[in-house]
């Protein structure tokens, strides 16, 4: 296996390819003109695809990004609200629907991921606020024969001379009024919204049960399909007896799908007292055989042997391990993980005359749109998509198996389609955080300065399957030839050629020497990978951040200004570091208890974390964590807060307890009893600090989790001088 | 044919007698509000009142509720008149996904019903059987532990003008 001259930015130039994080860059519909997926309400004025402002002063924002928890529609309606002068609490918010205004701009396709969103639309949504606002101020002053220089606006208003007149008058004017381009923008300190803690817009929906998810979709005459599918991936259907499920009560159809066979009743628990009746009979598959030891025992003789592709060679490695006075090496695993969002997989199909409707909470509804035309054979333009309120994601989202189930169940049984997945199904046939076995050598003089970084992992890609995925998705008029013949060529390249960026992401970039070098080898199983909440962070900070506690106690250093001296080539992390520093030095923790730390930069956004752990036996107890984050102008503070705290209780459940285990191919865990989730009684108290360093945003759904688990394997040292280097932690 | 009482009001189902509560609230008489999670008493997002008392609706069958009171979210508060620990909620930003959220409210409805007063540790014991894959532990908690300081400071204020 050799390296390759072309660059990995030339490679993704020519295929379109992107790896890491999300996928794609180039236009999938080409349909900017078309007809944008509105419905007027009175007499509506749509200046744009973001807002629709009536007569009577309603404002609708129609909402690009998904919203799966991460607070979103707060954000995004924070910034057009904040050049428009509409506080979001004032503002209706839709989701969008289907259409290329949509898009993500830093994907170049509707898709919502990779900590992006209010990174990527900061300027967009805030230039189309402005605009209208402009708009509206051009219409005012022709209307009420004044200067626009003579108005201002205010909360929805046309403010002249202390007078208020609602925007929703002027609308008929604007109408007739060519919009301006490039209205200026407020500065950072006229700012009224952004930087502001209020309250989520969501907050009242969801906490009243009103909040419509996938699964609450229910539309006439619907009918409810259950799935069986095979335990091993990729394993078809051999046999199935089906009249013991269609001689139950209320069941109308049983049939055979692309992923296994499916129960159709009235209602949902006819279906699935139904479906568990059938006994299927699966193919074996080369992964049937797979149990978790062959995958670790594959993964250890690749590590040995393999050389594999390198995908970093920077300055010579060899003589800064030569130059160094200390030197660490040592292997770190971290295993297969669900994301186990609280929602299962669900969709709602319907097809009609020639037209079909799809309801699911996605993180990406053109996709939806996609699979849908795909597997009924209607042309997109005749597939509605709507998206709901997603009930969590954390990339599993990104992957629509149930919208192609629900396709095809609507269209053989002739009938509109709930389709819901089971706790089991989704543990089960889900897609997963790949398994990485990870070995890091490095060295440092005895000042403390890094001399080298040697990085290897071994593992699964997720890019060849994300692939897999999107591309009847969001191509739904190519080919399944074409398809398998580019998810393969994308497979071979990262298998032999060059690597998956987002499986080596976060093992090497944070701190300062010359000589770094990260290798790759790919040993896969045929089981299906995606992005995982923070995707190859969730793994190789553990690694990276372990390794440094290891090489900074060889070294004779305190481990946190270790991590100071070697990042001063990266000053906002250093910062980052800095105070959070002085707060671990402020901290007494009581008899019992130790603090650990670490520091990671995932998604533009540099946190560190000071977990105070005790440790019981062979428990592990995290108290209390205490999270310094840089994000840029946090929009809205509470918000960043949240985000925070929910990643932490996120990565908390995988260092603690995330584990699934292969036994012939299947996994074994299959709910929350053998898949834990952190329950309150464990979760410590979370104290987010922010740092506002005044730039423009950059990503918070994610990078709250990668420092948290070497956090607290760091603690457990202190506690215990056990150097932990498997997730989930177990005492020895 | 199975009766019971449903937010208040008298309702029937010819549903089979073992199909969880759950089930038959939201596919026949189609309140959305409360949620399947895990099907299995794992994770409270079913969480619904019987006669006041917090239980798993998935693993519930209608069987067990014939004349019963059943409360579910929608029955709690509405977005026109919410319950203070709903309103609490909202000021507090608690949810993020929000799919978990009637489960937890439910169960924060029946522990104060029962516990007005609850420590830090009568919250853990009462809410540890409703996972939020979000995370939002810290809100919920400080959150249903402030309505029941506001609660008790109501109360305190009634009892000295009575
Ligand atoms: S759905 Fe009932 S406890 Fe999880
Ligand atoms: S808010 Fe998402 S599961 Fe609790």
């Amino acid at each position: 296996m050799s390296a390759i001259n072309m660059s990995r930015r030339q490679f993704l130039k020519t295929t379109g390819i992107l790896g890491g994080g999300l996928v794609i860059g180039f236009s999938m519909t080409g349909c900017s003109s078309s007809e944008l997926p509105i419905t007027l309400v009175q007499q509506g004025f749509v200046p744009n695809a973001f807002l629709q402002i009536t007569p009577d002063n309603g404002i609708r924002f129609y909402c690009p990004r998904d919203e799966m928890g991460q607070g979103v529609t707060t954000g995004l309606s924070t910034l057009i609200g904040e050049e428009l002068d509409v506080h979001p609490k004032d503002m209706e918010i839709l989701f969008a629907g289907v259409h290329s205004d949509y898009n993500n701009p830093d994907f170049g396709v509707q898709g919502t991921g990779g900590s992006s969103s209010l990174k990527a639309h900061y300027l967009q949504l805030r230039q189309v606020g402005a605009n209208t606002r402009g708009l509206l101020v051009a219409a005012a002053a022709q209307d009420l024969g004044v200067a626009a220089s003579a108005i201002s606006t205010r909360d929805g208003h046309i403010v002249v001379a202390g007078k208020q007149y609602p925007y929703g008058q002027f609308v008929q004017t604007a109408a007739s009024l060519e919009a301006p381009t490039e209205a200026p923008l407020k500065s950072n300190a006229e700012f009224r919204y952004i930087g502001q803690a209020f309250a989520r817009v969501d907050a009242a929906a969801k906490s009243t049960g009103t909040a419509e998810f996938g699964i609450d979709i229910d539309i006439p005459n619907m009918h409810h399909a259950v799935v069986r599918r095979s335990p091993v991936a990729g394993a078809k259907l051999k046999s199935v007896d089906k009249s013991v499920a269609l001689n139950m009560p209320g069941v109308t159809d049983v049939i055979e799908i692309s992923s296994g066979v499916a129960v159709v009743a009235e209602k949902y628990w006819q279906a699935k007292t139904a479906a568990a009746k059938l006994s299927p009979v699966w193919d074996e598959v080369a992964l049937s055989k797979v149990n978790s030891s062959d995958v670790r025992a594959d993964y250890n003789q690749a590590m040995q042997q393999d050389e594999g592709v390198v995908d970093t060679d920077e300055g010579d490695v060899k003589a800064g391990l030569a130059a160094a006075d200390h030197i660490v090496e040592a292997e770190y695993w971290a295993p297969f993980l669900a994301h186990a969002p609280l929602e299962p997989m669900n969709a709602v199909v319907r097809i009609e005359n020639g037209e079909a409707d799809v309801w699911s909470g996605t993180q990406g509804i053109v996709a939806a749109q996609g699979l849908v035309s795909r597997f009924s054979g209607i042309p997109v333009e005749k597939v509605r998509a709507h998206n709901t309120y997603l009930g969590g994601a954390f990339g599993r989202r990104g992957t629509l198996t149930h919208v192609i189930e629900a396709t095809e169940v609507a269209v053989a049984s002739n009938k509109p389609i709930h389709l819901l997945w089971s706790r089991e199904d989704d543990i089960q046939n889900g897609v997963y955080r790949p398994a990485s076995l990870m070995k890091i050598k490095a060295g440092a003089k005895n000042d403390g300065s890094i001399t080298a970084w040697q990085a290897k992992r071994v593992g699964g890609n997720i890019t060849p399957k994300t692939l897999q995925n999107m591309m009847p998705a969001l191509f739904p008029g190519l080919n399944d030839g074409t398809i398998d013949f580019m998810v393969g060529l994308s497979r071979d390249v990262f298998a032999g050629w060059m690597v998956d960026h987002a499986s080596v992401e976060g093992l090497y970039e944070d701190y300062d020497t010359d000589n770094k070098t990260v290798n790759h080898v790919t040993v896969e199983h045929d089981i299906p990978l995606t992005f995982w909440r923070s995707v190859g962070h969730s793994y190789t900070s553990f690694a990276k951040e372990g390794i440094t506690d290891e090489l900074a106690e060889k070294a004779g250093m305190d481990p946190v200004a270790f991590r100071l001296k070697n990042t001063q080539g990266n000053p906002r992390l250093n910062n980052v570091i800095r105070v959070a520093q002085q707060h671990m030095l402020a901290m007494q923790p009581a008899e019992g208890r130790f603090l650990g730390f670490a520091a990671h930069n995932s998604f533009a956004t540099d946190v560190a974390e000071i977990a105070e752990v005790s440790v019981i036996g062979k428990t592990i107890r995290v108290h209390k964590v205490t999270c310094i984050v840089d994000c840029g102008i946090a929009v809205n503070p509470d918000i960043v807060r949240a985000q925070m705290e929910g990643a932490v209780m996120f990565g908390l459940t995988a260092a603690l307890y995330g584990n699934l285990e292969l036994v012939q191919g299947a996994f074994k865990q299959s709910n929350f009893h053998d898949y834990p989730i952190l329950k309150m009684s464990e979760a410590p108290l979370v104290e987010v600090v922010i740092i506002d360093s005044g730039t423009a945003p950059t990503g918070v759904g994610e990078p709250g989790l990668p420092p948290i688990a070497p956090a607290v394997a760091s603690a457990v040292y202190q506690a215990t001088g056990q150097r932990l280097r498997s997730l989930p932690l177990k005492i020895a | 044919m199975i009766e019971f009482i449903l937010n208040g009001k008298t309702v029937s189902t010819d549903d089979d007698p073992s199909t969880p509560l759950l089930w038959v609230v939201r596919d026949t008489f189609k309140l959305k509000g409360s949620k399947f999670g895990c099907g299995a008493g794992l994770c409270g997002a079913c969480t619904m009142h019987i006669d006041d008392e917090a239980m798993r609706t998935c693993i519930l069958p209608i069987s067990a509720v014939a004349g019963r009171q059943v409360t579910t979210i929608e029955g709690l508060g509405t977005l026109d008149d919410m319950h203070p620990l709903q309103t609490a909620w909202v000021d507090a930003s608690v949810p993020q996904c929000g799919y978990c959220q009637s489960g937890q409210i439910m169960a924060a409805a029946s522990l104060l019903k029962h516990n007005p007063n609850p420590t830090e540790a009568d919250v853990d014991a009462a809410m540890s059987g409703n996972i939020c894959r979000c995370g939002c532990y810290v809100r919920i908690k400080g959150t249903i532990l402030s309505v029941a300081q506001q609660n008790l400071a109501y109360n305190a204020a009634q009892e000295q003008k009575a």
